[in-house]
């Protein structure tokens, strides 16, 4: 794991020392590299993890999310390029170096043996991430968004602190590998059951839960366009990754505690798609439609059968790319009319007919059309839910029907009908976006050729 | 001040200290404290103006009530032991008392009143002496009465303190009454755990007096006593506000800081003792604290604060050299990883 950890490490000597003409080339090109040589990760033994030393190993569940974050750096930073054109070097190579070091974070939190120090690296992306939405974002909003994203993750996450350490006290070890071996049922007791509150309500905070979701629409769309990428597409999945790796110890609980969360998160998967379909921000309708998709994995992980378990996975990494590309879709038209209402800018497809494409094809795989993998993380949830109890048929279905309604009114009122007369003068589409578009696209559509290696540990 | 008398002074509230700390009979450590008190007050009063009389004075009446209060709680333990050697206490009486005044000389609730109006009163440098300092002798005590000291009454004056400490400072903008009542709830957080593991409160005071110095030196660099002068270091040094940012979340109890160290620290040792509702609501609290720290960097390094003309001309002063600073900042940001060295206080 150090030949990747290092490198990344080593990216932020690497923007410092680099010439002004050459900063982004160098750190895209390795972080690149970097992202390839964790392709190999994905080759994984069929009954075990790759278990590297005492504090790194990775299995079939975190090596996914591990690949979409290093593959994510390059297509943050080809992003970011055109925001931070006029501003100084220094700045550009501070903006850098904040997204090398969340990226390094992140890839020891995904291979964390030990659950204490998954936790410190889980509270330790804050950080970057705070400095990114407050410093670089760009609206007044942006000091409101930072602060209700840093105390609604920490009011969350100090609760998990005393129960990981109660539970080190109990069991004698945190570390992930010899616990998934001697988990022995939790007794019923009130104290149980504050302990399954405090362990799970961190990563609820995080996916995020119906009821405590308020930070994200903030953070999402007062980010600039690098953050609300990384936000989308790993921080969410954070706390998906921490739910699927605790809930192995909260047993038996879970199969009441978990019902006042399955409710919360099936009532408002709708609630939020329908706010979707009366949002005039475009940036808040896909932070809005990330907090649905995030609902469905919180229902998967919840109700704990093999099948769920793979469509939370796949979901998670489909989600990510998907809408990372949205973002980046959205991202394009701010940077042309620097507003982010839809109805602004309409009828781009007669103006830019690649982005159009684009476009198109991220919002059918954002309303999980087949054969994506979107479709097969949503599938297989519905199919598990519908087997936890069928009347969830009527939910899943609805929210189903209404994330088509939003997307394809997104994609009719952004690129169809006649064009604005005043967005006539725009420039045309850069290289570095379509390619960054195709970036993002190019696995997503690779994937469902052999979705398997996404399926996760229960394939 | 003569500097020949400025470092007498100086020496005398070093000596009151170290003769707190090294000494085994209880007489020659309330000489100590009143040796510590009484050369104090000049340093505090560096600069002769009401403000700074004001501040003296109540801190110089404040301790030695505490000092006599002390005295009290020796007698009695005296009249019960029938020795003056400093070892636990032996009268539960005594040990209140005693409790009472060291409480009182750290500024733990319900005595933390004087806190932030004698911070507040005085020079920078002087606060800098009186919060990280000054707690040193007192907490020495409280370390070696650590066996007989009443749980109840200590932990209600840590959680109250912790409360205080982090409710009080939201509504202020003055950098030192800030800095008060961080030291109030930190002091909170290091009484909470003193019965259960002293080592730790030694290490939760190491940690503190490298924050919260680091935090001074990077006002005086500055000369900002107000959040509004604060906002300026942008223009006068841009580097001092990304060091700011790092030492406000370090004090804040943020991973991957070495302020989260402590605290990760204090909530094991409470937890192997099976109290876990109390550290919850300790750590909770300790989010008012990163409330008022967060809002001090919002104006400092993550916007820029709109200034006049004038203050844009500051850049021509020479700035000031603190030799101590950058070893500071490295220690009070980057110890973390070094946890798993804290068997070496054992």
């Amino acid at each position: 794991m150090l030949k990747i950890i290092i490198p990344t490490i080593m990216l932020m000597p690497l923007t410092w020392l680099s010439k002004k003409n050459m900063i982004w080339i160098n750190t895209t090109t390795y972080s690149l590299l970097i992202s390839l040589i964790s392709l190999s990760l994905l080759n994984q033994p069929s009954n075990n993890s790759l278990n590297f030393s005492l504090m790194f190993f990775s299995d079939p569940l975190s090596a996914p999310l591990l690949v979409l974050t290093t593959w994510l750096l390059p297509l943050m930073l080809m992003a970011s390029q055109h925001h931070l054109s006029k501003e100084p070097l220094i700045r550009k190579k501070l903006y850098i170096t904040m997204l090398t070091m969340l990226q390094t974070l992140l890839i020891m939190t995904f291979t964390a043996t030990e659950l204490i120090s998954f936790y410190i690296l889980f509270e330790a992306t804050l950080v970057p991430t705070l400095i990114i939405i407050t410093r670089w974002g760009n609206q007044t909003e942006r000091l409101n968004a930072g602060l209700y994203f840093l105390f609604y993750t920490l009011m969350g996450s100090l609760p998990l602190l005393v129960a990981l350490i109660s539970i080190q006290n109990l069991t004698g070890s945190l570390n992930f590998l010899l616990i998934q071996y001697w988990n022995q049922a939790l007794p019923d007791s009130w104290s149980n059951i504050f302990l399954w509150l405090a362990c799970m309500m961190a990563f609820m905070v995080k996916m995020p839960l119906y009821g405590l979701h308020l930070w994200l629409p903030k953070a999402h769309v007062e980010a600039p366009i690098a953050g609300s990428m990384v936000l989308a597409a790993i921080l969410l999945k954070l706390g998906g990754y921490g739910m699927l790796r605790i809930t192995t110890m909260l047993n038996p609980q879970t199969s009441f505690m978990a019902y006042p969360f399955l409710m919360l998160s099936l009532w408002g998967m709708i609630m939020t798609s329908s706010i979707c379909l009366r949002q005039t921000d475009l940036k808040s309708l896909i932070a809005y439609s990330s907090v649905s998709h995030m609902a469905l994995v919180i229902v998967a992980v919840l109700i704990q059968t093999p099948w769920s378990y793979m469509g939370a996975t796949a979901l998670m990494i489909a989600h990510g790319l998907t809408s990372s590309m949205l973002f980046c879709l959205a991202n394009s038209n701010y940077e042309r009319t620097h507003s982010r209402t839809m109805i602004l800018a309409r009828g781009l497809q007669t103006l830019l007919p690649l982005m159009a494409a684009w476009w198109l094809l991220a919002s059918l795989t954002n309303l999980a059309l087949p054969p994506s993998i979107n479709l097969i993380g949503e599938l297989f949830v519905v199919m598990s839910s519908f087997s936890w109890s069928n009347i969830t048929i009527i939910l899943m279905g609805t929210n189903i029907t209404i994330t088509a309604l939003y997307s394809l009114y997104m994609l009719i009122t952004t690129q169809r009908g006649k064009y604005t007369h005043h967005i006539n003068s725009i420039k045309p589409s850069f290289t570095r976006e379509n390619a960054l578009m195709a970036l993002h696209m190019t696995p997503l559509l690779l994937l469902s050729l052999n979705p398997k290696i996404i399926l996760g540990f229960t394939y | 001040m003569n500097p020949l008398i400025f470092t007498t002074i100086l020496m005398t509230v070093l000596l009151g200290t170290m003769i707190v700390m090294m000494s085994s009979h209880w007489l020659m450590i309330w000489i100590g404290f009143e040796m510590n008190l009484l050369a104090i007050i000049p340093i505090l009063m560096k600069k002769y103006n009401p403000r700074t009389m004001e501040a003296s004075t109540k801190y110089f009446l404040t301790q030695a009530t505490a000092s006599m209060l002390l005295m009290m709680a020796i007698i009695i333990n005296l009249m019960h032991s029938g020795q003056w050697t400093i070892t636990k206490v032996f009268n539960p009486t005594a040990s209140i008392i005693m409790t009472s005044a060291l409480a009182m000389k750290l500024g733990l609730t319900p005595f933390h009143f004087w806190v932030p109006e004698v911070t507040q009163g005085i020079s920078l440098t002087s606060g800098l002496i009186l919060l990280t300092w000054q707690k040193l002798a007192p907490m020495s005590i409280l370390y070696q009465i650590s066996p007989s000291i009443n749980l109840n009454i200590l932990l209600t004056m840590a959680v109250l303190s912790i409360l205080v400490g982090g409710w009080g400072g939201l509504n202020q903008t003055q950098l030192r009454k800030i800095m008060a009542y961080s030291s109030i709830a930190h002091m909170g957080w290091m009484t909470a755990v003193l019965v259960y593991s002293p080592t730790l409160t030694m290490l939760n005071m190491l940690i503190y007096i490298m924050m919260t110095l680091t935090m001074f030196m990077l006002f005086i660099q500055s000369s900002s006593t107000t959040t509004l002068s604060l906002s300026h270091t942008w223009n006068k040094t841009p580097l001092t506000t990304t060091l700011i940012l790092i030492t406000l979340l370090s004090m804040g109890g943020l991973p991957p800081l070495s302020g989260f160290m402590p605290k990760w620290m204090i909530i094991q040792e409470l937890t192997k003792n099976s109290s876990i509702i109390l550290p919850t609501l300790m750590a909770i609290m300790a989010l008012l604290n990163l409330y008022f720290y967060m809002r001090l960097t919002y104006s400092t390094s993550l916007t820029m604060f709109p200034s006049t003309n004038n203050m844009k001309m500051k850049w021509q002063f020479e700035t000031k050299q603190i030799t101590l600073l950058p070893p500071l900042i490295v220690m009070s940001s980057l110890l973390l990883p070094l946890t798993p060295m804290l068997s070496i206080l054992d």
